[in-house]
């Protein structure tokens, strides 16, 4: 009982669906008009053996252990399949993330392996732009990708190709796909879209410890005295995170958020600091740590350098200063700094509010200054904690050739790279000295015609990539484009000229690495509908067509080829993975490379082993608003969905639960434009528009301030978002530009 | 790598070796003992808003994508940034006084004696959905799959196995719990079910108990008011009700102008058959209509059941007994007695069907106003339909006397004076309804009055007046079967709106709301 046409399952249809794809004998219908129960059968209940009464069709015959593929909280599941098929997800009790809980996306997470609108058979633009895609054979698709590919290369230079990955595959093809973009393809142009997620975090903890990689823990949510989160919205985002908080008694929660989220109504102490006004609170507390001899000073002389400049640049940091410009009282701002700075332990968390930004890696740096300031860091409940965002970001960060070398190896590092050299059996002149492109580059290299060819991997930029009429300019600039997708069509498959289907998250197997630096296997429990591939596979077949197969792959047949040479190339760096096989990952319940937390002997991957306290300066963010465009657009999520919806919005609980996007105005703002509740209105930026935004007019946001979610390409925040980018981690600057509102017109 | 899970896989709490302070905390550890029930605790300042519950339920139950048994409310309040945001996570209530088990006709609903769960049978339903309008939560919810309502049963057999319902496991922060609740207590003191975003819990007695925040309480409100979906037109409802009336409303015309002719009795029969097999198609499950009488001790909808069969049958009779010469029998005698019966009978159904939408969970159904309009709408057809009857009625008495048929003929009156009093008095009935619900404080009222005036149904509204003015007007010049048509038209349509314009009782829900059509609509 599947519809013929969608191969939309009943598990994941609406009632009318239901009855839409039942096919009836005249006698059934009939029946069916009388009224007689001939969908008994769907609604009976059995007794699963192991979860006891539940409705029969959700009773599974084998238990598969897996780790969900949306966030990077890394939550440990058991899929149940009957027959071969999915029917239930749970979380599971055992693994320490999350002990069998599970946020609604991972609860309905097993419909999407047969959700309508996967991506079966490779489809290729034969008859050039502005034709359709046809439906091609493997031999053929790849036959066009290398030879287009390669011509360009040929006329242009190698660096002709840009590649775009992301967060979602397996540590063990992030690895391969590295090794294959520079070793077999010869680009340095590779990056991921984890680059509009954590690359400020990245640079922030390059930039005060010498190397990327959190530091803590999840436990030390719970075992800290004052947890602050900056820009982060736990509870629509990392949901399973937020039952850590409020455990232990007395535990002071502070979210620092322009708006009241979900998670600030968690708070015991909300700072709604004006936007992007972080980096004067933290100095600002920083100021007071200091004045108020709340440091840690044995730690700051045996493991941190730059003190003296540091405190002489935060004199001016007062609190009636930061007061002025973050909005908050004086004396809130006094309490902030007494409390984080008389904590025994103390966490700070951040997520998109800090690293979405023009200043994200400093700001995440000037956190780092008040973990080091009060020795909060490599002890229990104390870390700074970038709360990552995608599945396995972690492990593309770790893995990856983008950013840096596979195990955090810097590219101008000579050490490094005689080492991985030597390790692969490669002479050292064939590594890159320097990282390529980064994303935001690689499309702007696009624009002028420098990059010529693009391969865009499990990732969405029409919808998540800010300022669309650039990259769309990119796209259409580009002589070759390929998008390798587990779905079809995403938005980005109206510019692709080759499609590659892929397997998702459920078909294939091996790691992925979660904030907390725990590695946990992820294993298959479907096959790859039609014609699609694991992204393994595809990687090792263009190697094949590359002829680089026995050079970059020798013998490897399955991502755990991948993963033997992986923890050899790993071993003895931070990120280690040598020690664990899968079977012991799996077992556990994930483990933590560099133990529960890192630099617990205080010594930190740079020049002599100290941590560095950065002078930030706090600047005013890039697009202010103006009389033309008063409004300052704030963008972000909601805890149904998915990034740009290409799965959740397949799940139709999902989509039914929030089906468009919808623009938070306050009623000050409201009143004054004469807007109400529910109107369409349309958001415009010096950039674009975007129409039809359903509006909510609510006191969660400050007057002057909008917000509205990115996830919808039909009311596409990154049509206006701005195209600014921060110049140490090339993160986007998602989270404020300037806009006005009007009421859209009927069409 | 696939693991057979034999071993691993435990699901609840105490399987998973969670502390058992917790799973006390969850699910009650002691047998009820009597005078006792089970019921759910929502901690408001727990719940994060994330919606596993919801995700959970469905997949529990095996439900479709919109149907969900447990829904997630939002609530807010305040100025920013002091402002309160937070989230209400509902199943069914299990009320003490459940206004479900005491409207359903089929007795499909029990009160569990053991647990006290508002149990319901998917095998007895008809799906008549008349519990849909009496919860004042909006729980029950009709599934066009079965053909019957469904609803959250506290996931019975998982408590009665030890484990906790399906809510309870998934909510990341044990926001939902199952507890141990005295009646006798409860119905003395029912304060802790009262939140904001709920209906007032002393209509059915609300077990669920709420804990609110400690502060802002009070400024808390529902998000969902702004864009309330209309209400199901339930067309069978409309043709039914209105045919019926028009049945009742002309058998009492044709009492008072002495004219109960074979044919006009005949015509009459036809509208009562057409009427009643019509009704059966509201139902899910038309099959089983007649299961509707059994609950004639309780349930109204089984009184109206019971008075429009009646009815039915003592007209059948009468009819004969009007045709009865035919057969070379002479029953005429026993026509008139029969023709008053059934009217009595009419009266009672109009009067029975108008008590079924006097429920509390409908507050702009609950008023006086629709017993009035039910039967003024029965005059007002009945009326012009009488006097359409005229000409047909003479001209078979001409064309087809018959032996021993009605010696004298046909005398039908026009009436228009009666039917300007009758239209006059339909409309102020209509007027000074809306005037009640555009001056009410009740939501739902206020919400119902601004249905009526909006871009939707305002000119439905206009167009059921002028329709009743048309129809008076034209009785009068005359024109009876035209005038039959505008009197229909004003009923139906004003119908119609009685159905669509009801704001049903229910728990806030969310901002965008399982009704969040608006995207498709701007598309």
């Amino acid at each position: 009982m599947t519809n013929p046409t969608t191969g939309q399952q009943p598990a994941n249809a609406s009632a009318k669906e239901r009855i839409a794809m039942r096919s009836m004998s005249l006698a059934q219908r009939v029946g069916k008009w009388l009224g007689f129960d001939i969908s008994r059968s769907v609604y009976r209940y059995a007794k699963d053996k192991r979860f006891g009464h539940i409705s029969e069709s959700r009773v599974a015959d084998k238990w598969t252990k897996t780790t969900c593929g949306y966030c990077s909280v890394g939550c440990g599941m058991l899929i149940g399949t009957r027959d071969g098929r999915p029917v239930a997800a749970r979380g599971n009790p055992e693994h320490p993330v999350n002990l069998g809980k599970l946020c609604p996306k991972g609860l309905s997470e097993h419909l999407i392996v047969e959700a309508p609108g996967r991506a079966t058979t490779p489809m290729l633009r034969k008859g050039g732009r502005g034709t359709p895609l046809e439906p091609v054979s493997w031999d053929e698709a790849l036959d066009a990708m290398i030879a287009r590919i390669g011509a360009l290369q040929v006329r242009h230079g190698n660096e002709a190709l840009g590649v775009i990955g992301t967060g979602q595959l397996l540590t063990e093809e992030f690895y391969t796909l590295g090794k294959l973009v520079q070793l077999g393809f010869r680009t340095r142009n590779y990056d991921g879209n984890t680059t509009l997620c954590m690359a400020s975090a990245v640079s922030g903890y390059k930039l005060s410890f010498g190397s990327d990689g959190p530091p803590g823990a999840y436990a030390d949510l719970e075992t800290a005295d004052v947890v602050l989160l900056v820009g982060s919205n736990l509870a629509d985002n990392h949901p399973i995170l937020c039952n850590r908080l409020r455990k232990k008694p007395g535990q002071v929660l502070i979210v620092a958020d322009p708006r009241v989220t979900k998670t600030a109504m968690m708070a015991d102490l909300h700072l709604p600091v004006k936007p992007r006004s972080d980096i004067a609170l933290l100095n600002g507390i920083a100021h007071i740590l200091l004045r108020d001899q709340l440091v840690h000073r044995d730690y700051l002389r045996d493991h941190v350098d730059g003190l003296d400049d540091f405190v002489r640049f935060v004199t001016e940091f007062t609190p009636e200063a930061v007061s002025e410009v973050t909005g908050l009282s004086v004396e809130t701002i006094e309490t902030v700094a007494s409390i984080y700075g008389r904590a025994k332990a103390a966490f700070i968390g951040w997520t998109m509010g800090v690293n979405h930004s023009t200043q994200g890696a400093v700001t995440v740096a000037a956190i780092n200054n008040l973990a080091l300031l009060t020795g909060n860091i490599g002890r229990v409940g104390a870390s700074p904690f970038s709360i990552t965002g995608q599945c396995n970001a972690m492990g593309t960060r770790e893995s990856g050739f983008a950013s840096s070398m596979p195990g955090y190896r810097k590219f101008d590092n000579a050490n490094d790279r005689e080492e991985l050299a030597s390790l692969w059996d490669i002479e050292e002149s064939e590594l890159p000295s320097a990282r390529g492109l980064a994303y935001p580059d690689i499309i702007e290299a696009a624009v002028t015609g420098k990059v010529k060819a693009l391969w865009i991997i499990a990732t969405n930029p029409i919808v998540s990539f800010p300022n669309y009429n650039l990259l769309k300019q990119a796209f259409d600039t580009a002589e070759f484009v390929v998008v390798q997708d587990g779905f079809y069509p995403t938005p980005t498959m109206e510019f692709a000229d080759l499609v590659l289907p892929a397997a998702i998250w459920g078909e294939k197997e091996g790691t992925y690495t979660n904030s907390e630096r725990r590695i946990s296997k992820v294993n298959s429990f479907a096959t790859p509908p039609g014609e699609a591939r694991s992204d393994f596979d595809i990687f090792m077949a263009l190697a094949e067509g590359l002829g680089v197969k026995d050079k970059l792959f020798p013998g490897w047949t399955t991502t755990h080829s991948a993963w033997l040479e992986w923890q050899k190339v790993s071993a003895g760096r931070l990120c280690d993975y040598s020690p664990f096989t899968w079977q012991q990952i799996e077992d556990q319940g994930g483990a933590q490379w560099g133990g529960a937390r890192l630099y617990e002997d205080g010594v930190f991957p740079r020049e002599g082993g100290r941590a560095l306290l950065h002078c930030v300066p706090c600047l005013p963010f890039v697009e202010q608003p103006n009389r033309e465009f008063d409004l300052i657009l704030n963008t972000g999520r909601t805890v149904e969905h998915w990034h740009t919806r290409t799965k959740t919005g397949a799940v139709a609980m999902l989509e039914g639960m929030v089906p468009n996007a919808w623009l938070e105005m306050n009623p000050v703002d409201a009143q004054r434009l004469s807007l109400r509740q529910h109107d369409p209105v349309t958001i415009r930026s010096r950039r674009a528009s975007i129409t039809q935004v359903e509006l909510r007019v609510t006191e969660i946001v400050a007057p002057g301030q909008v917000f509205m979610p990115f996830h919808f390409a039909e009311q596409n925040s990154n049509l206006v978002t701005l195209g600014a980018f921060d110049p140490i981690s090339r993160e986007p600057n998602f989270k404020q530009c300037a806009v006005r509102v009007e009421r859209s017109t009927l069409n | 790598m696939e693991t057979d899970s034999a071993e691993l896989v435990r699901m609840t709490l105490i399987e998973s070796g969670a502390a058992p302070s917790l799973v006390d905390l969850l699910i009650p550890s002691r047998p009820l003992e009597p005078g006792e029930q089970y019921r759910f605790h929502f901690d408001m300042t727990k719940c994060i808003g994330c919606r596993s519950c919801e995700v959970a339920c469905n997949e529990q139950n095996g439900n479709p994508a919109d149907i969900k048994w447990r829904r997630v409310g939002e609530l807010e309040g305040g100025t920013y940034p002091l402002v309160s945001r937070t989230y209400l996570s509902m199943g069914c209530n299990h009320c003490v006084s459940a206004d479900c088990v005491r409207g359903c006709p089929v007795d499909a609903y029990t009160k569990d004696p053991i647990t006290g769960i508002v149990l319901h049978s998917a095998d007895a339903c008809i799906g008549c959905q008349y519990c849909v309008w009496n919860c004042p939560y909006s729980v029950p919810q009709f599934n066009p799959e079965r053909g019957v309502v469904g609803k959250c049963d506290m996931c019975r057999d998982r408590l009665l196995d030890g484990r906790e319902p399906a809510c309870v496991n998934a909510c990341p922060e044990n926001a939902i719990q199952i507890e141990i609740v005295n009646l006798a207590e409860w119905v003395n003191d029912f304060a802790l079910a009262e939140s904001p975003g709920m209906p007032p819990a002393e209509q059915t007695i609300s077990t669920t108990r709420i804990t609110l925040p400690k502060t802002a309480v009070s400024e808390l409100a529902r998000v969902d008011t702004s864009q309330i979906p209309l209400e199901h037109a339930h067309g069978s409802l409309v043709l039914m009700t209105s045919a019926m009336q028009a049945a009742f409303g002309l058998l009492c015309f044709l009492l008072f102008d002495h004219n109960l002719t074979p044919a006009s009795l005949a015509f009459l029969l036809l509208v009562t058959i057409v009427a009643i097999n019509i009704s059966v198609f509201h139902l899910g499950r038309p099959a089983y209509a007649w299961r509707a009488l059994k609950m004639w001790r309780r349930s109204w909808l089984s009184r109206e059941v019971l008075c429009f069969t009646l009815f039915l049958c003592t007209l059948s009779a009468c009819a004969a007994a009007a045709w009865s010469p035919l057969f070379h029998l002479n029953l005429t005698r026993a026509v008139l007695p029969l023709a008053a019966a059934t009217a009595l009978f009419g009266l009672m159904g109009t009067g029975a069907s108008a008590c079924i939408y006097l429920v509390k969970a409908r507050p702009a159904w609950d008023l006086v106003h629709t017993p009035i309009d039910f039967l003024l709408s029965a005059l007002l057809l009945g009326a012009p339909l009488n006097a359409s009857l005229a000409m047909p009625s003479q001209w078979l008495y001409g064309k087809w006397r018959l032996p021993g048929m009605a010696d004298t003929a046909p005398h039908f009156h026009i009436h228009p004076w009666w039917m300007a009093l009758i239209a006059a008095a339909w409309l102020l009935n209509q007027v000074l309804r809306t005037l009640r619900l555009r001056n009410s404080e009740v939501f739902e009222l206020r919400a119902t009055y601004d249905h009526l005036r909006g871009v939707l149904l305002s000119r439905q509204v206009g167009l059921a007046w002028s329709c009743a003015v048309a129809a008076t007007l034209l009785l009068a010049i005359p024109l009876p079967i035209l005038s039959f048509v505008a009197a229909g038209a004003a009923v139906l349509v004003n119908r119609y709106l009685f159905f669509v314009s009801v704001v049903p009782r229910s728990m806030a829900l969310t901002f965008l709301g399982a009704t969040g059509k608006h995207a498709k609509r701007a598309a």
